[in-house]
């Protein structure tokens, strides 16, 4: 699951958790350094592009699993899958269904033989595969076309969404902070210091550790990050709990108690107003950002409103552009929640303010007059869509796209091509089910406990998962704690980003150099090479992130799903379809490739944006662009000459059967 | 199973036992997809998406809201169970094969 934060409020430093911040990143950065000098170190003799690349496929249980997980799992699923479940309820359960099949179908489905197709062909990446199965290189050189354009993307993406989670860990940390004003005097205002300052430090490091420990170094870092995010959720989930339960009457349980809260809460309003100071004598200070207004009924008895001053890009464009002395504001709907901002917030709730002017927009669904249950039903609240969160048709949608296009990412595949052997893979399976379930479901009970604790963040989700962490760990007065539990998205982001990587050079060293330029290139050329590739592609990378594209989230989703379609269908038929050939599985990864590509396009006349793809049926383009490409793999292998049997032989015949032929 | 089709090849070809067995457990888990789809969508939607709310009716089991823990949660539980009988008692093993050396790849 791919889905970035938008971070930028120094939350840490208000909360006084620095230290433990700092620590944590420093102890983190330190640990991943030291891992990728022991794989460097460790690293066996032999094929030097297969050991950097692949790992020689020696990856045991513990290893491959983690490593698979871990991939799996980018920064979204501690940043996106959180602020998702805040602001839209229990229906998040269902949003992710699939997970509950997710490991047997990504690793199980095509796993194992996709591990001896590799193995037979010596393939060290998923373009090798396919170049060496279909006996063709302008096949190899498209699959490798298509992974470098849509990782390109994507790893940009992921270094702003590292960067924005760094900016937010040292926030307020004075070396951080000191460093960050020398870059403002010395670059000017065109880019954010402090945000350029976290991408150099993120960016430096994953290439640095990439580069020099290659596979082994990200599977290793992988394994640590691995155990770092299950922490981070078996940590929180407790305290959660307990935390929320305190208030709950004698013999409910804490999670009824939370879910029985959920029921009474409507959705917030946004909007702008205008407050007057209405203290003594007229002089209150000035409202920023995060300040609370509690503003008495107007008719007697009538219950007091209350506001939050909230970021003005969270309103939309109309309002947003209303100058001073106009603020933009949350206006908190629920009693339940507004006793709970006022027992959180205490003294800090501003009272010296009159409201002398506001305009307020409600959700497109979820927000008529006295609705209840909207959070603890389908298809949740939702701001823009009159539908809902998730209609019946994204309730399908979502199904396929987490199993079944989980099974056709390169990065995920790769790895199946590097365990050991088959009792690593069953191992690994089960282990990465249960970890799975360590992990999803317990975060959907935390962020909806999040929704009763810390009412108001609405408009700033995307930060309640380090904002949940040090609100937990504070009221249990083990504000250290923070530090470790911030780690956990940090460590989802790097875990993919180091992947990412590899896959790009590797496609450019492998895939172009090796196979189609030089073929007698010799080993140290090759090592030197790799070294340049993945130093030159993180390098260009980090600088495409210092001006970053806008649709961050969107990017993302764009290319999971986007290579998905194209690598999916060529690849089932590849290794279980003897008669599949290079005409028809040609035609599936272009099919794939252009249905999808067009629904977005479609997008830019039916909606106005690339990233509000057209959706056919009110289903996602990548069913659209799954179908077409296993449709046309399909026609098109009929319709076209068998492949050679010698092929077939090689790849679908016991070995001593196909030597013999 | 039947042997794979193939037009070219004779009815008694030798064909792989990891091709063979990875193609039935993918269709297994092919179903197992299926299976959980049926069951979670169709459960969820009639279940957890009222027309109009009634706060009397809507009932929770440890918390969780009914309509999502016998959707999802329970059938989380049973796929890990089904995953475990799968990987231990159903997956086979077989030999992957040696690493072709990279001087034996063909150019093409």
């Amino acid at each position: 699951m791919s889905l970035p934060p938008i971070f930028n409020i120094p939350f840490l430093a208000e909360a006084g958790g620095v230290s433990p911040a700092l620590f944590t990143f420093l102890g983190y950065t330190a640990a991943v350094f030291s891992l990728a000098v022991i794989a460097n170190y460790l690293r066996k003799d032999g094929n030097f592009l297969s050991e950097y690349f692949l790992g020689n496929r020696g990856l045991g249980v513990w290893a491959f699993a983690l490593t698979f997980a871990a991939t799996s799992a980018s920064g979204g699923s501690f940043t996106g899958f959180p602020s998702k479940i805040y602001s839209h309820g229990w229906i998040l359960g269902l949003w992710i269904g699939s997970y509950i099949i997710f490991p047997i179908c990504t690793m199980g489905f095509i796993g194992k033989r996709l591990n001896q197709v590799a193995r037979r062909s010596g393939a060290i990446t998923v373009p090798d595969v396919i170049r060496d199965r279909f006996r063709s290189a302008g096949f190899g050189l498209l699959a490798v076309a298509l992974i470098v354009f849509f990782m390109s993307f994507n790893l940009i993406a992921q270094f702003k969404a590292g960067s924005l989670m760094l900016k937010t860990l040292l926030s307020g940390v004075g070396v951080f902070e000191s460093g960050v004003t020398f870059l403002r005097d010395s670059i000017g205002g065109s880019v954010d210091p402090a945000y350029l300052l976290c991408l150099c430090g993120f960016g430096l490091a994953v290439i640095a550790y990439t580069t020099y420990g290659g596979f082994q170094a990200v599977v290793w870092t992988d394994v640590m990050q691995g155990i770092v995010m299950v922490l981070g959720v078996i940590i929180m989930l407790p305290l959660a709990l307990y935390l929320v339960g305190k208030d709950a009457p004698e013999g409910v349980g804490s999670l009824e108690y939370a879910t029985s809260r959920m029921v009474d809460m409507s959705p917030p309003r946004r909007g702008a107003a205008v407050f007057q100071p209405g203290g003594p004598e007229g002089n209150s200070a000035p409202l920023g950002e995060g300040s609370w207004i509690r503003i008495p009924g107007s008719d007697e008895g009538a219950e007091a409103r209350l506001f939050k001053v909230i970021p003005k890009l969270a309103l939309e464009e109309r309002l947003r552009k209303r100058g001073e002395p106009w603020v933009a504001v949350l206006e908190i709907t629920s009693p339940g929640d507004r006793s709970q901002v006022i027992e959180n917030q205490g003294d800090r709730v501003r009272s010296d303010f009159i409201l002398e002017d506001l305009e307020l927009q409600g959700y497109a669904y979820g927000a008529e007059d006295g609705r209840k249950g909207v959070y603890v039903t389908g298809p949740g609240p939702s701001p823009s869509s009159d539908a809902g969160f998730l209609p019946l048709s994204l309730v399908i949608s979502f199904f396929f796209m987490w199993a079944i296009s989980g099974s056709g990412q390169p990065a995920s595949m790769v790895r199946l091509m590097a365990f050991n052997n088959t009792v690593t893979l069953r191992r690994s399976i089960f282990t990465v089910a249960v970890y799975y379930s360590l992990i999803y479901f317990p975060l959907v009970i935390i962020f909806c406990c999040a929704r009763v604790l810390m009412p108001g963040m609405d408009a700033e989700s995307d930060r309640i998962m380090p904002a949940m962490a040090v609100f937990l760990t504070e009221n249990v007065g083990a504000g250290w704690l923070a530090g470790l539990l911030i780690a956990a998205p940090f460590a989802a982001v790097m875990s993919t980003v180091d992947s990412f990587l590899l896959m790009i050079s590797s496609g450019l060293v492998r895939d172009i150099y090796q196979r189609n330029i030089n073929p007698e290139a010799s080993e140290l050329r090759l090592k030197r090479l790799s070294y340049l590739f993945t130093l030159l592609v993180g390098g260009a990378a980090l600088l495409g992130a210092v001006n970053p594209p806008q649709f961050l989230q969107d990017i993302i989703v764009y290319t999971g799903s986007g290579l998905a379609a194209c690598f999916l269908a060529p690849v089932v038929y590849a290794i279980y379809w003897p008669r599949s050939n290079v005409e028809g599985c040609m035609a599936g990864m272009l099919g794939g490739f252009i249905s999808h590509l067009s629904m977005y396009v479609g997008g830019i006349f039916a909606n106005g944006s690339f990233f509000r793809p057209y959706r056919l049926m009110d289903f996602d383009p990548i069913i659209v662009g799954l179908l077409v490409s296993f449709l046309a793999g399909y026609l098109v292998t009929l319709r076209t000459p068998p492949p050679p049997e010698d092929l077939v032989r090689k790849y679908f015949y016991k070995p001593e059967a196909s030597t013999g032929a | 199973m039947n042997a794979p089709d193939n037009n070219q090849e004779p009815a008694n070809a030798p064909w792989d036992p990891v091709f063979l067995e990875s193609r039935r457990e993918a269709l297994v888990i092919l179903l197992l997809w299926v299976a959980a789809l049926l069951w979670a969508v169709p459960y969820c939607y009639l279940n957890g998406f009222p027309e109009t709310f009634v706060a009397e009716e809507f009932s929770t089991v440890w918390g969780i809201p009914s309509w999502l823990f016998w959707g999802i949660a329970v059938p989380w539980l049973l796929a890990d169970v089904f995953t475990l009988w799968f990987c231990f008692f159903y997956m086979k093993d077989g030999d992957l094969g040696e690493e072709a050396p990279v001087e034996s790849q063909e150019s093409v």
